[in-house]
């Protein structure tokens, strides 16, 4: 690696009181009726996308929720920003429920502070809106500007905070000018001009090319330090989370798995689930014969959330799996230092047992 | 329940080898024949590759040299627009209409593919060289199984009768790790995993040398790729595979090449084995690149940023074409075209730092404040 | 300029993207598209000041001619059994038969999107109610539709002597009845593509930010359609003209102002092809073949413009 030391972006120690929390959050789809489902005894199948969770956020931090595809990790961010509704359970924001609002001031006042960044910056912006537009469409949208000269303002203002100068000149231009890595910053831009307090970045950077990446990245973190901002990132890179994030939350089939500081969740697992990830999340240094031999490469793939298996539902391809796993849904454990795993074997915060390397060729079936 | 990597695997550190050292089930190939005795099994040379752009030339792959020896893993990293996906249909000759291969060599077993004819090809494509596209597994036949579509290119290309080619589509789905009877499965009923591997299937139906991946896990989860790479290497060892990987992933090429190629705007900055390039990176593109990516086993928080964007290929600067963007660009760099220089340690570098009869040792460079 | 983006011809195919004036430059590149447009253009500007060409419309009484003598110098296109000059009749008969025709069609596409981004954007029971609707006025056959109602808007109308762009109510009522009975596919059309442009990214967005229906609906979906719109415009437009010259050869239209159709009924009633007088009926039916033909060739032209597979071949 190179010898001058790398440049460390500054990290906020998170701030403790509560911004958002989430109770026994779930968020269930009927499958679509055929007409064999009217027959008797057929029960209606229903995909569990979110299944119960619960989760807080503390102002100014960073949470990164970390999942691969299925895991219902979209899902929750669209809950939070009130694009999709939950089934059941409760979203309290600031202390206050918000989970269904039909007062129309408080809904807007809720839009207003909490904003998203999509995954697809050439989607996110409308091909056929100039670039101030569309920084300024909330401000449109909800009547906050005062005046023209203030709009305008408010969306220089935003531009040139998403790093994107001269801003006038941008303001001017159209989607299909811009390059993925600044439409993203115009995306930004979009979500700061309200001056959001909660920002949820559904996998903000997966479509960009890595050396844009770290930009907007650190341009998030700066954004964080400069305005107070908390951040919902949601991506299915654990190396992505490893860099951004104060605490991790893991999902996989809809429920938390294991949730802590970033540290101790990638470093110490306690959930068989979130070891075998870490374990093969490819890194740049290549791996020694003894490190390939601690892969834990499961077996088939993340059934459907329609099809969810009883007790744990990673019990089917969990190396560590026994009888109790197979009946009894585990809670969240206390492992100590701020770390919850849902595991038995993390009942008491106890570590989980090491696994020998399979001898000879178990060739997955 | 799992596997964790079989006993004796290869490992993806370490010099590269002639010959694979596992014996395996490795059937004796019979090269084509026009094959020239002793000839190594891929020799790139000086190849160019231009896209014909209204009266504009885009010179995507630019002089791009290199080796590939029989049972070895070639990785070949850069981000989007380097000119790798190009080089990738380049030496299968599968390139759009308006790209031609104006120069340089592709020899296999010593034979210049790039100067057969368009249906001369067709011998070797498939045959000795194959390829599994970039999103390959949303491009599957929606309305043919899955199994006929792996015996596809052994009904044509092999001359085999559809009872044999469908059992040997079957075999293939084993070897791939999947089920014979989810052969006669539609591509929708399959999951993006299961895709894949169909692809890699298909890929290998008229046994070739040689399997280029291209980006062959990037729609993936993080679990899914590593079951396909693992499989990659496993087929690697008992086939006697060669693969090409091309990806902007470096990690994953960490993971699982014996070498690297990196390239920038139609050009290779760096190549060399996986373990010197990745933990002493001398072209100051790799190690900008390198600083980039986030690493799980390193330190939290340090990205580097590279500062800029890639050249325009229509009028790609002169010299070096990464000196725009480089910290440690002297003023030769934008003058001329450094020279590939070869050290000891098999690592070649085209960059003004590391001259000819240099120590080799790597300089370092800043980082982006 | 990537190597990625030189593979696939450099700007990418705009495809829906673009305004509708880039639309219309990128039709005029294509062969197809610049003959039709061309076909086009000498005829509306025939239609826009026929008088500058030939005259005014000529009447029984300013009728100069003998009566159906052929083509000859003074009379290119011979003359009708009222004596009047078929060179005047057919260019005036231009004119409303496209004036029509570009009314029909602006009440045709009015309703037509209206109903499609409602019915796409709402979904649930408003677009089931809205489909149902549609699905009326796409079953029943225009024609007899179109029959049925002109008596009777016609009566609710009235046949005063108001005029719209120079076009007398009777013909009017022809004007909405098209627009009644012809709206019903450009709705569907518009529905389809407001529900592939519902699920994007950009919806979501507007969505997060507090937009409301109306809002998206505007700002979102319709720019978005346009060019869809447009399209299929053009092809509405040749269905009006071919709707109104089957109403006026059956006898609704309107003697005073002839259209082509009218024409043609004119020259039916007269015996015209009996008498060996084709030059009667030739010549409106040639315009009506040349403006139907040069709208299909725009409308596909711009077909496989809008056509997002579509490879950047110019």
């Amino acid at each position: 690696m190179t010898a001058t030391p790398p440049v460390t972006v500054p990290t906020t120690p998170p701030a403790t009181d509560e911004l958002i929390r989430l109770e026994g959050l779930e968020v269930h789809f009927p499958v679509r009726r055929a007409l064999v489902d009217l027959l008797p005894g057929r029960r209606r199948g229903v995909v569990r996308a979110v299944d119960g969770i619960d989760l807080a956020i503390r102002r100014g931090e960073v949470l990164a929720l970390v999942g691969e595809s299925g895991s219902g990790k979209t899902t929750t961010g669209r809950v939070v920003v009130k694009l999709t509704a939950p089934t059941g359970g409760r979203v309290i924001f600031e202390g206050r429920d918000v989970t269904t609002l039909r007062d129309r001031e408080a809904l807007r006042d809720y839009r207003r502070r909490v904003q998203v960044i999509f995954q697809d910056p050439y989607e996110t912006l409308n091909p056929k809106q100039s670039i101030g537009d569309f920084v300024a469409e909330p401000l449109d949208v909800n009547r906050l500007a005062t005046s023209r000269s203030d709009r305008r303002e408010r969306v220089l203002a935003a531009l040139d905070a998403a790093g994107l100068r001269p801003a006038e000149d941008f303001a001017r231009r159209y989607p299909h000018e811009l390059s993925g890595g600044q439409r993203q910053r115009v995306v930004i831009a979009g979500a700061l001009v309200m001056d959001p307090e909660l920002v949820v970045a559904d996998e903000p950077v997966s479509m960009l090319d890595v050396s844009i990446r770290t930009e907007l990245l650190r341009l998030m973190l700066d954004l964080r330090a400069a305005r107070g901002l908390t951040y919902l990132f949601i991506t299915h890179d654990l190396a992505l989370a490893w860099v951004l994030a104060d605490r991790i939350a893991v999902m996989y089939l809809g429920r938390i798995m294991e949730i802590g500081p970033a540290e101790r969740v990638i470093g110490d697992p306690h959930n068989p689930y979130t070891r075998a990830l870490v374990s093969v999340s490819p890194t740049t240094t290549p791996p020694t014969p003894g490190e390939r031999a601690t892969r834990t490469i499961l077996v088939g793939e993340t059934p459907d959330a329609a099809h969810i298996p009883s007790g744990c539902r990673f019990h089917p391809r969990c190396p560590l799996a026994f009888e109790r796993c197979r009946s009894d849904e585990p809670p969240l454990f206390d492992v100590g230092h701020g770390q919850q795993a849902a595991c038995w074997l993390a009942e008491g915060g106890r570590a989980l047992p090491v696994v020998a390397a399979a001898s000879g060729d178990a060739r997955d079936a | 329940m799992t596997t964790g990597a079989p006993a004796g695997s290869a490992t993806s550190a370490g010099p590269a080898t002639n010959s694979p050292g596992t014996a395996g089930e490795r059937r004796p190939r019979t090269l084509p024949k026009q094959a020239v005795p002793g000839a190594p099994l891929l020799e790139v040379d000086d190849l160019r590759t231009y896209f014909a752009l209204g009266s504009d030339t885009v010179r995507a792959v630019d002089g791009v040299s290199f080796r590939l020896d029989a049972g070895e893993a070639l990785g070949i990293a850069g981000e989007s627009g380097c000119g790798k996906t190009t080089t990738a249909l380049s030496l299968v000759r599968l390139l759009p209409g308006n790209a031609r291969i104006v120069g340089g060599a592709v020899r296999l077993y010593g034979i210049d593919l790039a100067a057969k004819s368009d249906t001369a090809i067709r011998r070797y494509r498939w045959r000795e060289i194959s390829i599994v596209f970039q999103g390959a597994m949303n491009a599957l036949n929606p309305v043919t199984r899955v199994r006929d579509q792996v015996a596809e290119p052994i009904v044509e290309r092999l001359g085999v009768g559809r009872r044999a080619a469908n059992r040997r589509a079957g075999d293939l789905l084993e070897l791939v790790g999947i089920p014979r009877a989810r052969g006669s499965a539609y591509p929708h009923e399959l999951s993006g995993g299961m895709r894949q591997r169909a692809m890699i299937a298909m890929a290998l139906a008229c046994d070739p040398a040689i399997v280029i991946g291209d980006e062959p896990t990037t729609a993936l989860d993080v679990m899914v790729q590593a079951q396909i790479l693992d499989l990659l290497e496993r087929l690697r060892e008992r086939l006697g595979l060669s693969l090409i990987l091309i990806t902007h992933d470096l990690s994953v090429i960490a993971e699982t090449c014996d070498r690297v190629l990196i390239m920038y705007a139609g050009r290779v900055a760096e190549e060399g084995p996986v373990g010197e390039v990745f933990t002493r990176p001398r072209h100051p593109y790799t190690q900008k690149l390198l600083a980039a990516f986030p690493n799980i086993r390193a330190d939290r928080r340090a990205l580097d940023v590279i500062p800029g964007s890639p050249p325009d290929l229509r009028t790609p600067p002169p010299g070096c074409r990464f000196a725009p963007r480089c910290p440690a660009a002297m003023a030769v760099c934008s003058e001329v075209v450094p020279p590939d220089v070869r050290f000891a340690d098999r690592v070649r570098v085209a960059c003004h730092l590391y001259p000819e009869g240099s120590s080799g040792e790597p300089v370092p460079v800043a980082a982006t404040p | 300029m990537t190597a990625a983006d030189a593979a696939f011809g450099a700007p990418a195919p705009r495809g829906l993207a673009g305004s509708p004036i880039g639309l219309l430059v990128r039709l005029v590149r294509r062969p197809e598209g610049a003959f039709g447009a061309l076909i086009l253009a000498v005829f509306a500007v025939l239609a826009i000041a026929p008088e500058l060409f030939v005259g005014p419309l000529q009447t029984a009484v300013t009728a100069p001619g003998t009566r159906l003598s052929p083509p000859s110098p003074e009379f290119p296109f011979g003359t009708d059994e009222l004596r009047r000059d078929m060179l005047n009749l057919t260019v005036h008969g231009a004119r409303v038969s496209m004036a029509i025709g570009l009314l029909a069609t602006l009440v045709t596409v009015f309703i037509g999107a209206v109903v499609g981004i409602v019915a796409g954007f709402l979904g649930g029971r408003v677009d089931a109610i809205l489909m149902r609707i549609t699905d009326f006025f796409l079953v029943i056959p225009t024609f007899v539709l179109a029959l049925i109602l002109t008596p009777i808007i016609r009566d609710l109308v009235g046949s005063g002597s108001a005029q719209v762009l120079g076009i007398r109510m009777t013909l009017i009522v022809i004007v909405i009845v098209i627009g009644i009975t012809s709206w019903s596919s450009t709705a569907r059309i518009i529905r389809s593509q407001t529900l592939s442009l519902k699920e994007r990214a950009f919806v979501d967005r507007a969505r997060v930010i507090g937009a409301g229906g109306g809002h998206i609906m505007r700002r979102h979906i319709l720019p978005n359609v346009i060019n869809l719109i447009v399209a299929n415009a053009v092809l509405v437009f040749a269905g009006a003209v071919l709707t109104e010259t089957t109403l006026s050869f059956v006898g609704l239209g309107d003697p005073f102002q002839p259209s082509w159709g009218q024409l043609l009924e004119a020259a039916r009633t007269v015996g015209a092809p009996g008498l060996g007088a084709w030059w009667y009926f030739v010549p409106p039916g040639v315009g009506i073949v040349l403006v139907v033909f040069a709208f299909t060739l725009v409308g596909g032209a711009l077909d496989d413009l809008l056509n997002p597979k579509r490879r950047g071949r110019r």
